[in-house]
């Protein structure tokens, strides 16, 4: 069949009725994403452009008035002269050090917390579980003044590390319900054949467990990744003195402090957008596996 | 009258459907909330009241057995040697060497006994803090905590003056009530710890020497060890996370959970001032004083509104978006998919700062749109229609920061949100939509069902019963959703000031039109110029409540969670 043809048997079946619900959905799709790009085009305009401000950025980037001053600044403004990295690249390699050590933190002490969970039964652990079920609802901030506190007294704050140990607290309860449910669904005549071979506890949970359960330590590993480069509130209490990405973005953006400056901040956070974007969208099913996760826990 | 009979039934249905979600859980919440607390309060009771009757009988039964637990009672450890259990005796007493050493290298023990105390002795009718002046973490940890502190800058004590801090010397230093409140609750928590030990091991005497009657032999080291590694493989695996969590999270939780019982605000200024163990005035404040209370009503009516409506309309509107993209009339799906989704791809920290450049007031985008097509007026007399705009307005738009535009603010909240919470529903329904079992369309099909039938009888109870926890997971999240509103609206428009009563007035303490209870505690707290620490601790008591309870019941009602295999 020609395409001729198949458009030809395509208008037969064209019906008023089609046409009408037709364009309505197309129309309302077109809507839509109108709504979600506008902005999105604007962020992208305002950090290409060599204005400075707000009021003079176009809402649909021009290509004739392309420029990358705004970028040249960002990674090269420092505001002593003594350091390597620019302000910027500074708060992004110590947010990239606390995410990677969150990464690697979280994801072995939750499968260990999920691996006792699904497998053992043990004194307390229904008590256990129920407080990391309400623990996991209340958000971290809430601690955060005695935090800044015991920070201060014992010489941690603007640690990097002594924040990351405050993330990792604070992502173990959500993410072992996530393993849990997943170790669950393991089989446990494997553990009891490997026992029976002789294997032992550490043994079932190191060779036959953890290698099975690498698919949702992964998803864990992405969130425990992503976790740190858009938390504000934390990191500006506990480490005043040094940038996070989040602090860095925040400062320019907020109107009542004197750096104001939203033009580099659409450009710092365009930098820091695209890659998470690119991630996010590719590890789109993943995370609907986590999403469907968090259904069936409730 | 086929129809009418049909719209009948569809609101009957309505309303039966309502009073069996709603009424009825309420009613169940409140009848399950009694049953608990009852079933608390007689378990504590009875547990009490058995452990000393369990003394009893111990001592009057094998009263060999319960005295080896009375040894371990005076000396943790000492029941097990008696025992011959070396191997158990050893761990306890290192346990507690460590605390003796700490209590002991913190505190000055050997200042007090060499004398100092008669050198510089407390004049006569002052009061001698022993404790305070020598005691080391956990004493003087404990001490803290109750007292909170007694001297500031300038206070004469033992014939000195209080002036600054200092190490050795301690006495001479001013107390800081947040310094010992802080080490008390640490000192506290691993005195629980310390005290946990103690018991099993009384406990640990006690059973052994019971096994020791019944099998004539005490377990060897070997046969413990394995047995340890074995049956206690799954606490050995989970203490280093319950320690961080402990640390990180749940003595910070109890830190906070006392200052609200202190009389503690910005106003104390610590050095020279102490601050009190005040009870519950502060909660007699925010229930009585009416001016608190107000602020109180309208921050946590906005609070569920915004939790509600935040859920609701996400869910709706991704309900819709994945109805249409999956529908037969979307050629090209997987790319209005990929397209829909890009708000969720965008960090929400992002989305949220660059709306609130996007309704700033002068050079915002939308603004900025509206005054390039010439329609801020129209609009704006629109809205003033509406009653989202106050009278006064002029020019451009105040978005979020117009005094007389609270609801216009409050409004711009829930769109923003709606934008970037959408497509999370639209995923998640997408996924749900592939799992309904085809055969369910054809069988309506082969009755003849219309579309609307279909979606009203098969699609959407499927997809409202597989989504409905994660609805409740979003309200409670939205409930607590800090981010939201401080990125985009900073809890702004402020309220206008002839309607801040002058004793919230003169704190600064009132939330700004759009704060959620969050984002206000984070205000009193943090704020600088505010500060009411207290406040903000008793206000977040009663979130913690509040969240609390709805988590417990939901658990409770999912046999799924507590389903043991």
């Amino acid at each position: 069949m020609t395409v001729k043809e198949k458009f030809q048997r395509w208008l037969k079946r064209l019906t008023v009725k089609k046409v009408i619900i037709g364009t309505l959905v197309y129309g309302w799709l077109g809507l839509m994403i109108a709504i979600v790009f506008t902005p999105v085009l604007w962020m992208v305009s305002a950090a290409f452009t060599d204005a400075t401000q707000l009021a003079q950025v176009p809402v649909i980037p021009k290509l004739s008035e392309w420029s990358l001053v705004n970028y040249k600044e960002l990674f090269t403004e420092k505001s002593t002269s003594d350091q390597a990295l620019s302000d910027y690249l500074r708060a992004f390699a110590t947010t990239f050090m606390i995410a990677a050590t969150n990464t690697v933190l979280v994801v072995a002490l939750s499968s260990l917390v999920g691996f006792a969970f699904s497998r053992y039964r043990f004194k307390g652990k229904k008590k256990v579980l129920l407080s990391m079920m309400g623990l996991q609802m209340f958000p971290s901030f809430m601690g955060m003044l005695a935090l800044f506190m015991f920070f201060r007294q014992f010489g941690l704050l603007n640690n990097p590390f002594a924040l990351t140990l405050i993330y990792v607290a604070g992502a173990i309860p959500y993410n072992t319900f996530i393993v849990r449910g997943f170790m669950r669904n393991i089989p446990k005549s494997l553990d009891e054949a490997a026992a029976i071979d002789g294997a032992t506890n550490l043994q079932v949970m190191m060779k036959i467990i953890i290698p099975l359960a690498v698919p949702i330590m992964g998803f864990i590993a992405v969130n425990a990744f992503m976790q740190p480069w858009l938390d504000y509130i934390l990191p500006s209490v506990i480490m005043p003195q040094r940038d996070t990405v989040a602090i860095w973005l925040f400062r320019f953006m907020d109107p009542l402090g004197h750096e104001y400056d939203p033009i580099k901040f659409m450009s710092g956070a365009l930098f820091l957008a695209v890659p998470i974007m690119l991630v996010q969208i590719y590890m789109q099913r993943y995370l609907i596996y986590g999403l469907t996760q968090g259904a069936d826990k409730g | 009258m086929g129809d009418t009979n049909d719209s009948k039934n569809v609101f009957q249905r309505v309303g039966a459907f309502l009073y069996q979600q709603v009424l009825l859980r309420i009613v169940h919440f409140f009848e399950f909330l009694g049953l608990k607390i009852y079933g608390l309060f007689k378990g504590l009771v009875l547990k009490f009241v058995y452990f000393f009757i369990n003394i009893y009988k111990a001592f009057k039964e094998e009263p060999k057995a319960a005295f080896k637990g009375l040894s371990s009672f005076f000396l943790p450890g000492l029941g097990q040697v008696r025992n011959k259990q070396w191997y158990k005796a050893i761990p306890i007493f290192v346990v507690l060497l460590v605390f003796l050493v700490i209590e002991f290298a913190t505190g000055s023990y050997m200042y007090a006994l060499s004398g100092e105390i008669a050198d510089f002795p407390a004049a006569a009718g002052e009061p001698f803090y022993f404790f305070r002046d020598y005691g080391g973490f956990f004493t003087k940890g404990i001490w803290g905590l109750v007292t909170l502190g007694e001297l500031t800058l300038g206070d004469a004590y033992r014939g000195e003056t209080i002036v600054i801090y200092d190490r050795i010397f301690t006495w001479k230093s001013a107390d800081n009530s947040q310094v010992l409140l802080g080490e008390g609750v640490i000192a506290f928590s691993m005195l629980l710890m310390l005290g946990s030990v103690w018991y099993f091991s009384v406990k640990d005497a006690f059973r052994t020497h019971l096994d020791y009657v019944r099998t004539g032999q005490v377990e060897e080291y070997k046969v413990f060890i394995r047995r340890v590694w074995d049956e206690f493989f799954a606490y050995i695996i989970i203490i280093p996370a319950v320690i961080l969590i402990v640390f990180f999270t749940l003595i910070p939780f109890l830190f906070s959970f006392l200052v609200a019982f202190t009389n503690w605000t910005g106003r104390v200024s610590l050095g020279e001032q102490l601050f009190k163990w005040d009870g519950f005035e502060t909660f007699k404040l925010i229930v009585q004083s009416a001016d608190w209370l107000k602020f109180f009503g309208d921050v946590l009516i906005w609070t569920i509104i915004y939790a509600f409506m935040s859920s609701v309309t996400v869910y709706v509107l991704g309900l819709i978006q994945a109805l249409i993209i999956e529908s037969k009339y979307v050629v090209f799906k997987k790319f209005f998919r990929v397209m829909l989704i890009i708000p969720w791809a965008i960090p929400a920290l992002i989305s949220l700062m660059l709306f609130r450049n996007v309704f700033a007031d002068n050079a915002g985008l939308f603004n900025q749109l509206l005054s390039d097509a010439g329609w801020t007026d129209a609009l704006r007399e629109f809205l003033r229609e509406l009653g989202l705009v106050g009278q006064a307005s002029e020019g451009n738009i105040l978005w979020l920061t117009g005094k007389e535009n609270g609801l216009l603010a409050k409004s711009i909240i829930i769109i923003v949100n709606l934008w970037i919470g959408y497509p999370y529903f639209m995923m998640l329904i997408t996924g749900v939509l592939g799992t309904i079992p085809a055969s369910l369309y054809e069988a309506a099909d082969i009755d003849g069902a219309t579309d609307f039938q279909k979606f009203r009888f098969i699609t959407f109870p499927w997809v409202l019963r597989a989504t409905a926890p994660v609805i409740i997971t979003t309200f409670t999240f939205n409930f607590n959703n800090f981010g939201a509103i401080y990125f985009l609206s900073g809890g702004g428009p402020g309220y206008p000031t002839d309607q801040i009563p002058e004793s919230v007035r003169v704190l600064g303490a009132a939330p700004g039109q759009t704060d959620i209870l969050i984002s206000w505690i984070y205000k009193l707290t943090f704020q600088s110029t505010v500060n009411q620490y207290n406040l903000a601790s008793v206000y977040s008591i009663l979130i913690f409540i509040f969240i609390g309870l709805v988590a417990v019941y939901n658990l409770s009602k999912l046999k799924s969670f507590w389903e043991e295999d």
